[in-house]
């Protein structure tokens, strides 16, 4: 059986010269809690955008449950988008509209333009978007703005906006990094649960290893966009820390 | 001496090469302005065009001054930008060469502008701005109804104009903003081409518009509108676009990674970060475009400018008086208006 993605001799290049990723290369398979861990620079936002092809990798392949997506445009580009939810550090929630929306949002993928535009979400998604706000506890603050939220809340609103394209897979960009400790672990055990009782594939880039040993099923780490290491998160031992991190760097507990 | 703070840049081919054009422009602008005003004073100055002699000197002029100065590595242009001294010079001269410049224009302004003490307080000029010091301080009344009515019609001729150029700018703004056009080389070069006509058109004043609309659809409020929506949609589609490049990318990235398409990504991503700064830009511009109403009333774009020209034509300055007091009042509470209604959308 295919894994649900393969990533074969990835390498990105930006236009400005400069190479985030080097001949990376591992799988996924469905159901997998896989975390991406390395410095900030090492390229782990890269691979994720390129996973749901907001970037276009310069060379390499990404399979989708077998199909090749590296090069694909247009509405097939969109529909391997709709398949995938991202959530973000920052959030990236359309401050100034309510939360209800905000999740709606998450259904344009299979909207029309105009009906969207004209604010006629279906019913069923309608419905699909509450249902997701009662899955993060925020069904109350439906109707708020979504910038009167705290991190926390927001960070929940943005899972139930990916929530609401049915995902295939999640992918989450360090997304408990602008959140203080315990608002944290809420995120993740969110993160967990849509893993554990709907088989969600969840790619997810973290900092803390607290945070990586008691989340993920498996590990990867890049280093200067090279994938260094690869195995369960209990094989990161020290020497593995040190070879990740650099020599100087000492691990930090987050509870 | 300041020399600590001078950052040593590489003697490029750029800099040199910005260095010669810009000597090219002082040194001909020396020889230029001794040789055309300051030397033969008032008589002749304004007799252009050159005669071809005069020309091939000042290429001349300019080509050895600028070469000069290359040679010596001592490009006056170049230092400017640079902000480093080159070799050879001390900061003492070029102060000195700073100064004679803005001398030497300060005496060929003096000349050109005609600037003339004399006239400024003779008895004959003062007592003319007495009278009209005095008419304007005691406006003419009468009028007052005909200079409501001209300026109603001015206030809806920038309000008109407003409005038909917002949605256009809006279309506009989009194709104009850098961040949304870089992807291809086709969207490059719409963004480019859009640009440089927006830009020309905004360079020209709206009173050369007001001018070759008066001739094109006849002297009137439709000409002096169809002159203010060509520089509204100019400057709106600027600022529009600008605000556009400020957007956070973070909602863009996401929207588009739920699948949306290009038009939803803009209208769900983008225009929710626009819409406040869109609609202050836009109170603006009517603010503005009413004062440039009035003034483009004075080549026939109609409104209470048309009026104050007529009166000043005749010399009935009691009534320009009025009318100067109904302009001054309007813009200073349209002023005041949009000033409260901005800060209330911050
Ligand atoms: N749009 C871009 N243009 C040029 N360089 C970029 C761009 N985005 C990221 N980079 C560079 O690529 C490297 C990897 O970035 P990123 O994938 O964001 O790393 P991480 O998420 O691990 O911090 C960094 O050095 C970053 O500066
Ligand atoms: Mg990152």
């Amino acid at each position: 059986m295919a894994s649900l993605i393969e990533v074969k001799n990835l390498s990105h290049t930006y236009p400005n010269g400069f190479t985030a990723l080097k001949n990376v290369s591992f799988s996924v398979e469905e159901g997998e809690f896989l975390v991406v861990i390395g410095l900030s620079g090492s390229g782990k936002s890269t691979l994720l955008r390129i996973l749901n092809r907001l970037i276009e990798p310069t060379s390499g392949n990404v399979f989708f449950k077998g199909l090749d997506v590296t090069r694909i445009e247009g509405d097939e580009l969109r529909t391997h988008r709709g398949q995938i939810g991202m959530i973000f550090q920052h959030f990236n929630l359309i401050g100034r509209h309510s939360v209800i929306s905000n999740v709606l949002y998450g259904s344009l993928g299979r909207t029309g333009t105009l009906q969207s535009i004209s604010g006629g979400f279906s019913k069923p998604d309608v419905q699909l978007a509450k249902e997701s706000l009662l899955r993060v506890g925020i069904a109350d603050k439906a109707e708020n703005r979504a910038d009167s939220l705290s991190g926390g809340q927001q960070q929940r609103v943005a899972i139930a906006r990916a929530l609401m394209q049915r995902p295939r897979m999640l992918l989450a960009d360090e997304p408990v990094a602008s959140l203080d400790p315990a608002t944290s672990h809420s995120v993740m055990n969110y993160l967990e649960q849509i893993n554990k009782e709907q088989g969600t594939t969840v790619i997810c880039n973290l900092h803390f290893l607290s945070l990586v040993r008691k989340y993920a099923t498996r590990v990867v780490a890049l280093k200067a966009g090279e994938l260094v290491f690869e195995g369960k998160p209990d094989a990161i031992t020290e020497e593995w820390f040190k070879a990740i991190y650099g020599e100087d760097a000492i691990e930090v507990e987050i509870r | 001496m300041r020399s600590a703070d001078m950052v040593a840049t590489p003697n490029s081919l750029s800099t040199k090469a910005f260095g010669f054009v810009g000597d090219l422009f002082i040194g001909a602008y020396i020889l230029s302005v001794l040789d055309r005003v300051v030397v033969p004073t008032l008589a002749d100055y304004v007799a252009f065009p050159l005669s071809p002699a005069h020309a091939i000197a000042y290429i001349v002029f300019a080509i050895l001054f600028a070469s000069t100065s290359l040679l010596m590595g001592v490009s006056l242009s170049a230092a400017f930008v640079r902000k480093t001294l080159p070799d050879g010079i001390s900061r003492k001269i070029l102060t000195h060469i700073g100064y004679f410049l803005l001398s030497i224009s300060i005496i060929a302004g003096w000349i050109i502008t005609d600037v003339s003490p004399i006239e400024f307080f003779s008895g004959k000029g003062l007592a003319g701005a007495g009278r009209i010091f005095g008419a304007l301080v005691t406006p003419e009344f009468d009028i007052i109804g005909q200079a409501l009515a001209t300026m109603v019609e001015t206030i809806y001729t920038a309000l008109m104009a407003t409005l038909i150029a917002v949605p256009i700018s809006f279309l506009l703004s989009f194709p104009a903003a850098r961040n949304l056009m870089d992807g291809s080389r086709p969207k490059r070069l719409i963004y480019s081409s859009l640009r440089v006509v927006l830009n020309v058109s905004r360079s020209m004043e709206p009173i050369i518009w007001a001018i070759v609309f008066s001739v094109w659809v006849g002297i009137g409020p439709f000409a002096g509108m169809l002159a203010l929506v060509v520089h509204t949609i100019a400057s709106l589609t600027k600022q529009y676009s600008e605000q556009i490049e400020d957007v956070d990318s973070g909602p863009i990235e996401a929207i588009s990674a739920t699948g949306a398409n290009s038009i939803q990504t803009i209208w769900f991503a983008i225009v929710p970060q626009c819409v406040i700064p869109f609609l202050s830009f836009t109170i603006y511009r009517w603010d503005i475009n009413v004062r440039m109403a009035t003034i483009i009333g004075f080549v026939g774009g109609g409104g209470i400018g048309t009026l104050l020209i007529q009166y000043q034509g005749l010399a009935k300055f009691h009534e320009v008086g009025t009318l100067i007091i109904v302009i001054t009042f309007v813009v200073w509470i349209l002023d005041v208006f949009s000033a409260r209604i901005r800060e209330a959308l911050k």
